[in-house]
């Protein structure tokens, strides 16, 4: 489903992010991008997202080429994804009802499905009890929550989280990450950059690993059978 | 219709929801327009006021003998012909003595003993208001010496000169400071709407991220600045209508020399509508130019 050849970032200031990046996420995968901080992870999600576009190389998303797409199928083609940042950006000042509902709206959906969605995808995070508060009434996890929430009400085909866990303590980042387990399960793929090893080796599967704007590492996780040994 | 009913959800939302911001740039639109508005107002008045004295403007043929009855409607049925007339005035020897009587005033005794046939008959030509200038004139002056029956004319050379002049600098004057204070204008409303605009550049971001469109995120901040301008055009037109009807109108009168209040009009309808549009261009105007800074995806 994504395929980077030859991919590489240099910023306007002269300051490269990623060199000659070339590799495949099939459909439905679940792949961790991992680094130490200024690494490019963030570089390959906002590339992937069309936040950036590339100084060299391709990117293939659905067989699309997205370095040439015009603003309008850029959009178009962000409503097959669904994003979760560390910091949530949610809208602080509207409801959990309104910023799940955003997406649809975008969308043109009208407003019995729109009700009927996001009551439903606030069920599936626990938060359907809490739709008419405001995000800063919510706690981080609550906050994270409302966030993929609003990833997933659109049903993506891809699930971008942009250090998901980073402002929460151990016990909410293992509820959200079961809850991006959940959602892989359903078929959506999954990409997460992280450096939460912790994380990493509590859900394991695929890790990328970026070092200074290079892959230096691009490994399966070990099979359950393996998994016993150690 | 789902989306309409969004964006004039969002636009009313948005001003409720920030309402200093909202105040701001109405604020900012009201007096911007209301100096506009004011403007145009003494630029109208004085412009009324010289299509008074333009009326003045006229070419009189002196005739060296009294003519016929026959031969005066030849003459101005003639006239009447040429381009640009307004209306031809035979004025007789007794009544060019009548005036002369009037104008004298108290000093009239001296025509005492005196006959109207030492005044010639005349002819006053108006033109029509476009052409009451020193170029028209002189065309019609053209015209009337083809008739060799006319050769005596008085048009007042040095006031259209010192009329021409005027009206040039009148207008130079209305399109300099009118179209400097429409650019200094959008100029602060643009920046007043762009600082609201980047107070909310976390929603443009989220918006752009779940996949609208530009159009989808620059329309309700468009809306916005529209509705925003239009209401501070209509502040700036109350605004305007108090001062003229307090301080302008007499104000204006002593300015213009004019002796008659009532010949100082507030601006007509058409103008208060063209104010009205002109605030909703420029606050649809000045959010367009720093959404397009803004909203990049």
């Amino acid at each position: 489903m994504i395929q980077l050849c030859n991919v590489g970032k240099i910023y306007p200031n002269g300051a490269p992010a990623l060199h000659n990046i070339s590799l495949k996420i099939p459909s439905g995968d679940f792949v961790y991008v991992t680094g130490s901080s200024g690494a490019g992870k963030s570089t390959l999600l906002r590339l992937l997202y069309c936040a950036e576009k590339p100084s060299r190389g391709q990117i293939l998303m659905g067989g699309r080429n997205t370095t040439r797409l015009n603003s309008r199928n850029v959009a178009l083609l962000r409503r097959d994804i669904g994003f979760v940042f560390q910091d949530f950006k949610l809208l602080h000042n509207r409801s959990v009802f309104e910023n799940v509902a955003l997406p649809l709206q975008v969308q043109g959906t009208n407003k019995q499905e729109i009700s009927s969605r996001v009551y439903q995808v606030l069920q599936y995070v626990g938060l359907e009890y809490k739709l008419q508060r405001k995000p800063l009434e919510l706690s981080g996890g609550e906050q994270q929550r409302v966030a993929i929430a609003r990833a997933m009400v659109v049903n993506p085909r891809l699930l971008l989280a942009d250090e998901p866990t980073g402002n929460l303590d151990q016990a909410l980042a293992v509820e959200i990450m079961e809850m991006f387990n959940l959602i892989n399960k359903s078929g959506t793929t999954v990409l997460i950059a992280s450096h939460d090893q912790e994380m990493l080796q509590r859900f394991p599967h695929r890790s990328i690993v970026l070092h200074d704007g290079n892959i230096t590492h691009d490994s399966m996780p070990p099979e359950p059978e393996q998994q016993d040994n150690i | 219709m789902n989306r309409l009913r969004y964006f004039i959800q969002r636009t009313l939302f948005s001003m409720r929801q920030n309402p200093l911001l909202c105040s701001a740039t109405i604020g900012t639109v009201a007096i911007a327009l209301m100096l506009l508005a004011f403007f145009t107002l003494i630029v109208l008045n004085i412009q009324n006021l010289t299509r008074e004295w333009s009326q003045d403007i006229q070419v009189v043929v002196y005739l060296d003998q009294v003519p016929s009855e026959q031969k005066l409607q030849q003459w101005i049925d003639e006239i009447q012909q040429y381009p640009d007339i307004e209306r031809v005035n035979y004025v007789s020897q007794q009544q060019a003595f009548d005036r002369f009587h009037a104008r004298l005033g108290q000093n009239a005794d001296l025509l005492e003993g005196l006959m109207p046939e030492i005044l010639p008959a005349s002819l006053e030509i108006s033109l029509s208001e476009s052409a009451r200038s020193r170029k028209g004139t002189e065309s019609l002056i053209d015209l009337l010496k083809s008739n060799s029956d006319f050769h005596d004319f008085r048009y007042g050379q040095e006031w259209l000169d010192r009329y021409d002049a005027f009206m040039f600098l009148l207008k130079l004057i209305g399109i300099m400071a009118g179209g400097f204070l429409i650019f200094a204008t959008l100029f602060i409303i643009s920046n007043t709407i762009k600082l609201t605009i980047y107070a909310r550049r976390d929603e443009l971001e989220i918006m752009g991220l779940i996949g609208a469109t530009p159009m989808f995120i620059k329309t309700p901040f468009m809306a916005e600045g529209a509705l925003q301008g239009a209401i501070g055009a209509g502040i700036a037109l109350a605004g305007c209508h108090v001062l003229y009807y307090f301080f302008l109108k007499n104000g204006l009168a002593a300015l213009l020399t004019t002796t008659s209040i009532e010949s100082i009009k507030f601006l007509s309808i058409e103008y208060q509508a063209g104010i009205i549009l002109i605030g909703l261009l420029l606050g649809f105007t000045g959010s367009l130019l720093p959404l397009r800074k803004f909203v990049r995806l």
